[in-house]
């Protein structure tokens, strides 16, 4: 459920680093959270994404809440097949779900991010706890 | 008591009605069809056309509520209007009928003040008639207000007054103004097939409601495809055989097969005698009124769109009744603090009240409650769960400033707010009476307890 390859934000996002690209989304448990995701607002090229702080938001029939961006940099694309199919985030939240790509102004933050296995130490310990 | 209305539109012909029902001798002047604006070319077209869109949208989506649909579902816009046609003829008639029955005078033709005791009336065969009367009841309205360096021309520049009679659904459409009525168009086109863009020169979309309200309705047009550009002027329009091909204020250039202008509205106070007989008008030409909808002028009111402000066919047709009390001797005034507005989005926006950021500017300490659409289950019954209820309710008192409500039926929904705020009641007072389940009217008694951290419906804040 929390890929290895993956680093995980205290706000239920994940990044995938490859070079100076980094594409994001919400973890299994965000999603199984939020239940069916009805709706995601499309995040434009050039955006600037700042770590900690709203990326975009997204509807689910439960709730709206905001996708906290796990990174800073300028956002290069937008995953638009979610535009249609905003569910494949309920499905697939690792790969086809994928939200954006952002382009990594400050590497350094990566090093704030968990690993898989602390990630989930964090949700058993802290997230679910509450 | 003789009294003359100048204009038949909801604030003149309910006026003529008060007046009558209190023993005046009415006579009404219009020169076009009675019912007005509203009627004609407002409130009652713009909701057929959406009763259609709606139709249509359902139908759409009919896999979405486990039906399965054979064939095409295509809007014939020939039908649409037809059937728009005859819902505003048979209100107009209803008007008329209402008008014989109270024995009120209908004179078809432009009148014009001579003095504040006679209205000469040119009718439609081009021969005078003079009105006597004691008073005088100024209600002639607004048109659609124009940019001068594009007029319409009701081919590829359109008015509302053109939108409403389409004869074909253009393939993409440029709407200049993102406010109640270019929204309103932009779902009802959009859901007929047309590629719809605004263009809105204010930082948001229908931006005179609470921020939360128009940041919501602008999710909504991303969510149907509509695009919108705020913070942006047209510049310049060029009128092309085959579209209309339109310069930005950011130096891009738009192609449309035709262009919506609703930046507004311009009152209807010239050439009707007002500067003969000295009435006050402001700087938009809008006639000066008291709360008594009295004008400077001994005798004469004046009651609806003319005289500015907002602009509200049931605002008008409460200064109607106002009016037409006060020129019985009575003594009657608006309150200006509880008028709901409806906007007919997809979805709907009602508002009652102050917006948050007036409160805020006022100084007044104030608890926001809220509730979502989407914690209701007959809101997920429906298969609409987009949307957000607002009370804005002061400090200690716990008295109602303001309340706006974006979802299905907001515009039914707001009124319950409307009675507590004109009687003086609470959050509390709302949120203590039992509401029926399940409706959307429960999330109005949400929203109350929210107020207080007390919805059921929603989670520990």
């Amino acid at each position: 459920m929390y890929p290895d390859d993956l680093k995980y934000h205290k706000e239920h996002t994940w990044v995938r680093v490859s070079g100076n690209k980094a594409t994001v989304g919400i973890t299994f448990y965000a999603q199984e959270s939020l239940g069916d995701i009805v709706y995601i607002e499309t995040v434009e090229s050039d955006a600037s994404a700042e770590a900690g702080t709203e990326l975009t938001q997204i509807e689910s029939t439960k709730a709206t809440s905001a996708v906290i961006s796990p990174v800073s940099g300028t956002v290069t694309e937008f995953n638009e097949e979610l535009s249609d199919a905003p569910e494949i985030i309920n499905e697939d939240p690792y790969e086809k779900g994928w939200i954006a790509v952002i382009e990594i102004t400050d590497d350094s933050e990566l090093a704030n991010l968990m690993d898989a296995g602390e990630y989930e130490k964090y949700l058993e310990e802290e997230v679910k706890q509450a | 008591m003789k009294i003359a209305i100048l204009g038949a539109g909801p604030g003149g012909y309910v006026a003529a009605i008060r007046a009558a029902q209190l023993g005046a001798d009415v006579t009404v002047i219009e020169e076009s069809e009675v019912g007005g604006t509203c009627l004609n070319w407002g409130c009652i077209p713009t909701k057929t056309l959406i009763a259609s869109a709606e139709a249509l949208h359902k139908v759409k989506n009919a896999a979405s509520y486990g039906l399965d649909v054979d064939g095409t579902v295509t809007p014939n816009i020939e039908k649409i209007v037809e059937r728009k046609n005859k819902v505003v003829g048979v209100q107009v008639k209803g008007i008329r009928g209402l008008f014989k029955s109270w024995g009120v005078t209908l004179i078809e033709g432009r009148g014009v003040i001579v003095n504040p005791k006679k209205v000469r009336v040119t009718l439609k065969d081009g021969s005078p008639e003079d009105i006597d009367a004691d008073k005088i009841i100024i209600s002639t309205g607004s048109r659609p207000a124009q940019i001068p360096v594009f007029p319409f021309d009701g081919k590829r520049v359109l008015s509302s007054d053109h939108a409403i009679n389409p004869d074909s659904i253009p393939g993409s459409l440029l709407i200049v103004g993102a406010g109640v009525i270019g929204c309103e168009f932009a779902f009802i086109y959009k859901e007929f097939g047309s590629d719809v863009t605004m263009v809105e020169m204010m930082p948001n979309a229908v931006s005179t409601e609470d921020a939360e309200i128009s940041q919501l309705l602008e999710r909504e047009l991303k969510k149907n495809k509509i695009k919108l550009l705020t913070g942006t002027s047209v510049e310049k329009v060029d009128v092309k055989e085959d579209g209309v091909s339109v310069r930005l204020s950011n130096g891009k250039d738009i192609e449309a097969e035709k262009i919506l202008v609703s930046i507004g509205r311009s009152v209807n106070s010239n050439d009707i005698g007002l500067e003969e007989i000295g009435v006050k008008k402001g700087q938009r030409g809008e006639v000066i009124v008291n709360a008594r909808m009295e004008t400077n002028i001994d005798g004469v009111y004046a009651i609806g769109d003319v005289v500015g402000g907002v602009m509200l066919a049931h605002l008008a047709s409460k200064e109607g009744v106002v009016a037409a009390e006060n020129a019985m001797g009575g003594s009657s005034e608006v309150n200006y603090n509880v008028v709901p507005a409806a906007i007919f989005t997809s979805p709907e926006i009602a508002s009652v009240g102050m917006r948050e950021k007036q409160a805020s500017e006022q100084g007044i300490k104030y608890k926001v409650g809220r509730f979502q659409f989407r914690a209701l289950g007959k809101a997920h019954a429906m298969g609409e769960i987009a949307g957000l209820f607002k009370i804005i309710a002061e400090e200690g008192s716990d008295r109602i400033l303001g309340a706006h409500i974006i979802g299905p039926h907001a515009s039914d929904l707001i009124h319950e707010i409307a009675v507590a705020m004109e009687n003086g009641l609470t959050t509390k007072d709302i949120a203590h009476t039992i509401h029926a389940h399940p409706t959307l009217a429960e999330g109005v008694m949400e929203t109350a307890e929210d107020v207080h951290d007390a919805a059921i419906h929603s989670p520990k804040k």
